[in-house]
């Protein structure tokens, strides 16, 4: 096995913002992003989605960048940009050729100062975000499925447990004073981590963060809003209509152990041995040897969420096959784990495999044109949520030593009913137009 | 870089650009076997990986006529078995060495890919070269595969994106095998595992294939491996075969596929345009930039950033072998369908007619040359650059002089591109969404033709 490290150097500025470079000088490029610790699960209650939405105003103008000003500065620059909204980060983020980080760096310090923007940007970019929820939801086959569909049946409390899209009459509620109370509230410094990773010398980035950022003022944050959920005590079920797709689908989620436990990284070997692609035994099971589904798969997302969270199964079945047998093939596969421990090689298998697949991430991870975006990703969640981006070089040593016999207490305390959700989208038209 | 602070863009108090520093290129071998096949390795240390990707030059199109998806078929059943590996054994073999795999088919190609540790670099390549050697088409695993395509296809037919680029196809290209894109339930149900046999023998041909291998290896010891492996696999070349041209399009005509209660419209506006070979390929690029294939263009700042109408809208050049065509898509609120082909027709017609800025033009080259920098960074974007060029036989040097040709590109390059490849005059419109919701708006463009979600021409 190959010896492999990733070079990080960080620091706090004098205002709480964390900083964190990883050089890479293989192609003149880099990915700069600034990832807040606030997501969808804080949004304030009677404003789903507005988390989202006011993602969307933070490309709208800020005090010396107006709008359409930041993204034609990227774009002329020769580089990319996006925005995501996730449970507990928000992040912004830009590829370019390395001669443009200074500009970079001054756009995102200019929107992390102050936000300049007014009510006909926040009309404008609520109609941006309906359409956004039409196409990839409600004019969508199996839109929001299972992401939008299980926190509601799973989680009882609203910070798990809302619509994080957004329902419409929220985001028609919302006001401009709204986004400058949220700007205010957590998009702070000291709420925050700066990002340099590809072609910057260490040394140098950090002065440039300082120059750019260190002048913003740190504010008091709220105190941490309690996400803990009540102790389930059963299965619990829930039905979504499906209005266009013809096949039955059944999402199966199970919460996952508190982030820092030695448990989640059993569990994330658990993830693999059931999903870890097509010869995870879901998959083997439902799709290739029962031919109950034609597609089975899941995910746990281990490393970017910090409250609870569910490892998904997703299963399409055929309609000639009921969702209760399509369940039941499924729960075999779960009592298997529960009787008899992985086998060592299997074991072996899916560990390879684990460490290639967080190498894939770190290289690459959201498309070919965002080099090292998820090595970025990675240590913004290790910074945020553990204190500690070196873990970068660390984390891989927790999953390769999980053993057979904590697969199986895992498996045994975890992957129960009282600790799962199951949420079916029943076909309008089962089948389909046949 | 210095120390000293940038100068500042006076405009908005923005650091200009800093002086580039070049790409540079990764150390690249080019040979060919004795066999045909041709081999491109490109060497990349920054992470103990490799991804290598087997081409062959034939695809649906090569089929089209008499089996249409019967290469994607194809590509679909040769991971599921060979004559020493079942299904099962090659998803073991593939875990053990960390690998992911990925066998499909286009309109012009084939390709088996994966992505694995380079320390199992030679596993990899054994496991390529007995997918594309010595598939074995299970028969249970053929009808397990055929049985999902079935649904797939009933899914897609629910889809309102594949719906509109179907039926795009459909219209620009006639009888040419590119007006397909997918089979319908019925032609999946008619495949024969013997069809799949004989597109395997006679399409899956070193003369014919590039194996491309980018990640961390040394290139010495990487072509041994592949001569090695490769090197007395011989299968002849297949015969090339001949399309019908596409038709000629004399006006704007309307496509509406009828898609009972849909919340959003679908559109696309799209004509004939060229291939990758052609002289203008680049101003027709550069020209798409500006009017709606980069975040910060006209199209996307009218219809998204001033008027709201749709969250993801684009433009797009597509490079086929044969045949390129230029689309316009954009997913809308139904009451703006009309709104938006309006404001579409009138970017590109503004394009057509009026001469970009100079700071448009300077900002589209830099996004170009710069996008181009940021694609050849991964494994996979190298890998796709690579695969663009051998591919399509383009010259070598190609990716070198990519930027320099941008950069020299002027304001009247970008409008005679536009006036040529931006035809307004005959664009073909697709709106995929309720009838009842958007007939009306439709019937304002052109005469309409009315289909269902099966592809079927039907009365409104």
């Amino acid at each position: 096995v190959k010896q492999f490290r990733i070079p990080v150097e960080h620091t706090t500025l004098g205002n709480g913002l964390r900083v964190v470079v990883s050089p890479d000088r293989s192609a003149p490029v880099v990915t700069v992003g600034v990832y807040y610790q606030i997501g969808f699960r804080l949004e304030p209650h009677g404003r789903s989605g507005f988390a989202h939405l006011f993602e969307h105003m933070m490309f709208q103008g800020s005090e010396n960048a107006g709008k359409m000003e930041h993204i034609r500065l990227i774009n002329a620059s020769g580089g990319l940009l996006n925005g995501t909204t996730n449970y507990d980060i928000t992040n912004y983020f830009e590829s370019v050729p390395s001669n443009a980080v200074e500009r970079v760096l001054w756009l995102e310090a200019d929107r992390m100062r102050a936000l300049k923007v007014d009510d006909e940007n926040l009309r404008n970019q609520r109609d941006v975000v309906k359409e956004e929820v039409r196409v990839n939801v409600m004019n969508q086959p199996y839109g929001g499925f299972p992401w939008l569909d299980l926190p509601p049946v799973a989680f009882r409390n609203w910070p798990n447990a809302h619509n994080f899209y957004g329902d419409f009459v929220d985001l028609d509620a919302a006001t401009l004073a709204d986004v400058q109370h949220f700007f205010h509230t957590y998009y702070a410094p000291n709420n925050a981590v700066l990002l340099m990773v590809g072609d910057v010398e260490p040394a140098k980035a950090l002065e440039l963060a300082r120059r750019y950022f260190e002048d913003i003022p740190k504010h008091p944050l709220p105190p941490r809003a309690d996400v803990t959920e009540v102790p389930q005590t059963a299965e619990r079920r829930g039905e979504v209509e499906e209005k266009f797709g013809p096949l039955p689908a059944i999402a199966i989620g199970y919460t996952l152990p508190k982030r820092g436990t030695e448990e989640l990284n059993v569990a994330a070997i658990a993830d693999q041995v059931l999903h870890g692609g097509r010869a995870g035994r879901v998959h083997r099971r439902l799709v290739l040897e029962k031919q109950i589904a034609v597609e089975a798969d899941g995910s746990a997302e281990i490393f970017d969420t910090n409250g609870p969270t569910q490892m998904v199964s997703r299963i399409f079945h055929t309609p000639e096959f009921t969702s209760e047998v399509a369940i039941a093939a499924f729960d075999e596969v779960i009592a298997e784990l529960h009787e008899k421990p992985v086998s060592v090689e299997e074991l072996d298998a899916v560990k390879v495999k684990f460490r290639s697949d967080y190498y894939s991430m770190l290289e690459g991870g959201m498309g070919s044109y965002m080099p090292r975006f998820g090595l970025m990703h990675y240590l913004a969640c290790f910074t945020l949520f553990d204190g500690d981006p070196d873990r970068i070089n660390t984390a891989l040593e927790g999953f390769l030593k999980v053993t057979p016999e904590a697969v199986q207490a895992y498996a045994r305390k975890y992957l129960v009913p009282q600790n799962r959700a199951i949420v079916l989208r029943r076909p309008a038209v089962p089948g389909g137009a046949r | 870089m210095t120390t000293s602070a940038a100068p500042l863009n006076p405009a908005t108090g923005a650091p200009a650009l800093a002086p580039e520093r070049p790409v540079q290129w990764p150390h690249r071998e080019v040979a060919t076997l004795a066999n045909g096949l041709q081999v491109v390795l490109a060497e990349s240390h920054a992470f103990p990986k490799i991804a290598a990707q087997l081409y062959f030059r034939a695809g649906n199109a090569a089929v089209a006529h008499r089996s249409p998806g019967l290469a994607s078929m194809t590509a679909t059943v040769v991971r599921t078995g060979t004559a020493s590996r079942s299904n099962h054994k090659i998803e073991e073999d593939l875990r053990r060495m960390g690998a992911d795999l990925g066998t499909s088919a286009g309109a012009d190609s084939t390709s088996i890919s994966v992505s694995g540790l380079s320390e199992s670099y030679k596993g990899l390549l054994e496991l390529i070269a007995d997918l594309a050697r010595n598939a074995s088409f299970p028969e249970g695993e053929f009808e397990r595969e055929r049985r999902q395509r079935i649904e797939e296809t009933r899914i897609e037919r629910t889809t309102p994106g594949f719906l509109a680029g179907e039926r795009m196809r459909h219209t620009l290209f006639g009888q040419h095998p590119y007006a397909i894109v997918a089979p319908t339930e019925e032609q999946v149900a008619a495949y024969e595992r013997s069809q799949l046999v004989e597109y395997y023998q006679r399409h899956y041909s070193p003369p014919d294939a590039v194996l491309i291998v980018v990640g961390d290896f040394v290139t010495s010891e990487m072509f041994a491996r592949v001569e090695q492996i490769f090197g007395d696999w011989r299968v002849p070349q297949p015969k090339a075969s001949q399309s019908p041209a596409p038709p000629v399009q004399t006006g704007r005509h309307v496509h509406l596929v009828h898609l009972p209660g849909s919340v959003q419209t679908q559109v696309v506006v799209g004509n004939l345009a060229i291939t990758r070979r052609a002289p203008d390929w680049h101003p027709t690029v550069l020209a798409n930039a500006i009017y709606g294939g980069a975040f910060h263009s006209r199209l996307v700042m009218n219809i998204r950033e001033q008027k709201g109408y749709t969250y993801s809208p684009r433009s797009s050049v597509t490079a086929m072998r044969q045949q390129g065509y230029f689309t316009v898509s954009a997913a809308v609120r139904n009451d703006v369908a009309a709104a938006t082909l309006t404001e579409i027709f009138y970017e590109m017609d503004r394009i057509r007619s009026l001469p970009v800025t100079p700071d448009e033009l300077e900002g589209a080259r830099n996004y170009l040359t710069g996008v181009f920098s940021l694609g050849v960074a991964t494994l996979d974007g190298l890998i796709g650059q690579l695969s663009t060029v051998y591919l399509d036989r383009l010259p070598e040097g190609y990716l070198e002089t990519y930027r320099e040709r941008i950069q020299s590109l002027t304001a009247d390059d970008v409008m005679t591109a536009a006036r040529k490849h931006f035809e307004s005059a005959i664009s073909q419109i697709v709106l995929v969404g309720d009838r009842e919701q958007i007939g009306d708006q439709a019937a304002l463009f052109g005469a309409v033709t009315n289909y269902d979600a099966q592809g079927n021409v039907v009365k409104a």
